[in-house]
């Protein structure tokens, strides 16, 4: 995938091009507005991480927004040092697909670009039905099995499995999670995730030979039905 | 003098002034035609009563006998005396102080104001014609210009009471100037004192309840908000400085520790791992301080949407039940009363996220945590979470909610206490309260919100139809809803 990176910190630009070189991107950076809104509305990127405070006397939210009003439908992930409800709000309203704010992990980088990627490929919110492997579900019904066997779930749950399941092979960070499943945005200092997970794993996996639902060891989750 | 003359004090009174004059005048205006019509009504009548005289004399005596009664009387040299003049048909003149019957006046009766020469000087005259009997016509009239005199005094009055006006208008606008320009002025004063950094300053006020001492009060109030909010940053910042330092101090001894001894790889990458876990650890400390300080200044008040608490405090508890579950915890919503709140949903889930947070990593296993939500009063609405953990001792109560402090049983469990700091905050930003009692044995927490008054009337009757109608489109709207990355 070629990723658009618009970043003015060097450390920063470095340290996230490094990273998204080794899980197969392809990358370009720009570490300043101009550079950035001339790159991005020349040239065609799968998605673009924006940064919102850039020198070149264009910010971010001014790039998506020009972009967005020419008609260019990039994913964009906003990275941004505004942690306020407030300010991730306005940087979404502007056109930004998500809002990872500043200082931040890598995984949680990539998991939140890996999901913005996987939804501008496959517009799947038509989807009646999502499958791994033998675990089923059906949207419209609202049912679960695996196999041949139903699973009843609560609604949470469901919704728990949902968002798994449409983000089948990525890696999924609680904060992901939390964020898209109970709409909260701040993280429980308890493990409750976890313990969520854990019991959908009971239900979906335990009395099955193979596993669908995986730790991701210091990033998060994964649905796949690969080895 | 420009100064003078821009002073907002001067140029109201000199509108009041100019008020004044327009005043006057309309007051004069119908003054002075009422007496211009009763005075030459007047006149016209003692006019008619003369000549009426005279006809009398002309119907006893003839003609003859008014030439000679007339003749005696302009001989009489009587000051002031009237015009008159009694002349026969053919307009020439019989006896009279006229020398000839004026040519602008009709030999039929009536009454004529005109302009005529009198013994050398054009003057204004008021005449009564006459025609009597025989084709005689008698003349009898009166000289304007000795009323003159009476009509120039008026002018003169009125021209005084004008100048008065103007005087007294000015000398008043400028007293209220200088003193409404003495208060403005310490008013400003004390603006410019408090610019210049010492906010513990007041406006003089006198509590008089005039509108600057209204205004002075405001004011007051306004400084005593932003005094409260300085004082809260820089409590902020002596709390970052004290405890932001001591992990810094952490990570930077680790650090040096490592460039200086230089161990062996995997001993470095172990020591690697914990300095990402300190440095994340600084970042929730100051992700918790910002937001407090947010908090704290009022912001988000604006924000302000309904919030219904039940619902809110079901999620939360939703959220948590499992982790409760695997501990053995009973985790039991109680009582649950619907009052919808004016509030912050964020901040509000996030309160009732830390009580329960804070009561799971006290509360030993097989516990029990028990939430109610209800009508606390008239205007507020309570949210208890009680639990029978270890409790803290009375002493410490109040200690809980300041910023970094952590009791003894908290030592070994994580976060950075602040968590009930930022309850309290979130509390005191919907102008409710946060308290501990001890739950016998634990710890009960009161959050009491304020209801908010744009909900206080609606309440009974909103509830019951919003929570039907949401409780209708749940499923259909989880169903269509894409739940990518949308948050």
């Amino acid at each position: 995938m070629k990723v658009l990176l618009v970043e003015d910190n060097e450390r920063v630009s470095r340290f996230v091009v490094k990273g998204l070189h080794e899980a197969g991107h392809a990358v370009n950076h720009a570490d300043n507005g101009r550079d950035g809104m001339f790159l991005a509305s020349s040239e065609s990127y799968d998605a673009i991480i924006m940064d919102r405070m850039l020198p070149g006397k264009i910010d971010g939210l001014s790039i998506i927004d020009a972009l967005r009003k020419s008609g260019n439908h990039t994913p964009i992930l906003i990275l941004s040092a505004l942690s306020d409800v407030d300010e991730r709000i306005r940087g979404l309203k502007s056109g930004g697909d998500d809002y990872l704010t500043k200082p931040f992990a890598f995984g949680e980088l990539l998991a939140r670009l890996d999901a913005l990627l996987r939804r501008s490929q496959g517009n799947n919110s038509t989807e009646t039905h999502l499958e791994v492997g033998d675990l089923r579900m059906d949207l419209l019904s609202r049912k679960v099995e695996r196999g041949q066997r139903p699973i009843a779930l609560q609604p949470r749950e469901f919704k728990l499995l949902e968002y798994l399941m449409r983000h089948a092979d990525q890696v999924v960070t609680r904060t992901m999670l939390i964020e898209n499943v109970w709409d909260y945005h701040f993280d429980p200092q308890t493990n409750v995730v976890d313990v969520h997970i854990s019991k959908l794993r009971q239900k979906i996996d335990v009395d099955f030979e193979r596993s669908l639902l995986r730790t991701v060891r210091s990033a998060g989750y994964m649905i796949t039905a690969n080895e | 003098m420009n100064r003078v003359i821009k002073s907002s004090a001067f140029s109201l009174a000199l509108g009041y002034v100019m008020l004044g004059f327009v005043a006057l005048v309309l007051f004069a205006a119908p003054l002075w035609y009422a007496w211009q019509v009763t005075i030459q009504d007047g006149r016209a009548e003692i006019l008619k009563e003369d000549a009426q005289r005279l006809t009398e004399i002309y119907r006893r005596d003839g003609a003859q006998g008014l030439t000679a009664f007339i003749e005696k009387r302009v001989s009489l040299q009587i000051a002031g005396e009237r015009i008159l003049l009694f002349a026969d048909s053919s307009l020439k003149p019989l006896a009279g102080n006229l020398p000839a019957w004026p040519l602008d006046v009709p030999e039929k009766s009536g009454i004529y104001t005109i302009v005529m020469n009198l013994e050398g000087h054009q003057t204004r005259a008021v005449l009564v014609s006459n025609t009597l009997p025989g084709e005689y016509h008698l003349l009898v009239g009166r000289d304007l210009a000795r009323f003159a005199p009476l009509e120039t005094r008026f002018w003169y009055g009125l021209s005084a009471a004008t100048a008065i006006l103007a005087i007294v208008g000015v000398l008043g606008g400028l007293l209220i100037r200088r003193a409404i320009l003495s208060r403005i002025n310490s008013i400003g004063q004390t603006a410019s004192v408090i610019m210049r950094g010492d906010l513990s300053h007041r406006l003089p006020a006198r509590y008089s309840g005039d509108e600057l001492d209204t205004l002075s009060l405001t004011f007051n109030r306004m400084l005593d908000q932003i005094e409260q909010s300085v004082n809260g940053i820089r409590n902020v910042s002596n709390a970052i400085a004290h405890d932001l330092r001591t992990p810094l101090a952490e990570l930077r001894s680790r650090l040096e520790e490592l460039v200086v001894n230089r161990p062996a790889a995997n001993e470095t990458f172990a020591e690697l791992e914990a300095a990402v876990t300190d440095v994340d650890r600084v970042i929730n400390i100051f992700n918790a301080l910002l937001r407090l300080a947010e908090i704290d200044a009022g912001l988000r008040r604006s924000g302000f949407v309904q919030v219904d608490t039940a619902k809110m405090v079901a999620q939360v508890v939703e959220f948590y039940l499992p982790a409760a579950e695997l501990r053995g915890i009973t985790l039991s919503l109680r009582q649950v009363e619907s009052v919808p709140v004016s509030g912050d949903p964020l901040l509000l889930t996030q309160a009732v996220t830390n009580l329960l947070d804070n009561a799971l990593k006290f509360v030993h296993d097989n516990g029990t945590i028990t939430i109610d939500v209800y009508r606390w009063s008239e205007e507020t609405v309570g949210i208890t979470v009680a639990d029978d953990g270890p409790g803290i001792p009375d002493a410490e109560k109040p200690k809980v909610v300041e910023r970094f402090y952590r009791g003894d049983t908290s030592r070994g469990t994580p976060g950075v206490g602040l968590g009930l700091t930022l309850v309290a905050a979130i509390a005191r930003l919907h102008e409710g309260t946060l308290e501990f009692v001890d739950n016998y044995p634990g710890l009960r927490a009161y959050l009491v919100i304020a209801i908010g008054s744009p909900f206080k009337s609606a309440i009974s009757s909103m509830t019951n139809k919003t929570e039907s109608r949401q409780q209708e489109k749940t499923p259909l709207l989880e169903a269509h809803k894409t739940p990518v990355l949308d948050g």
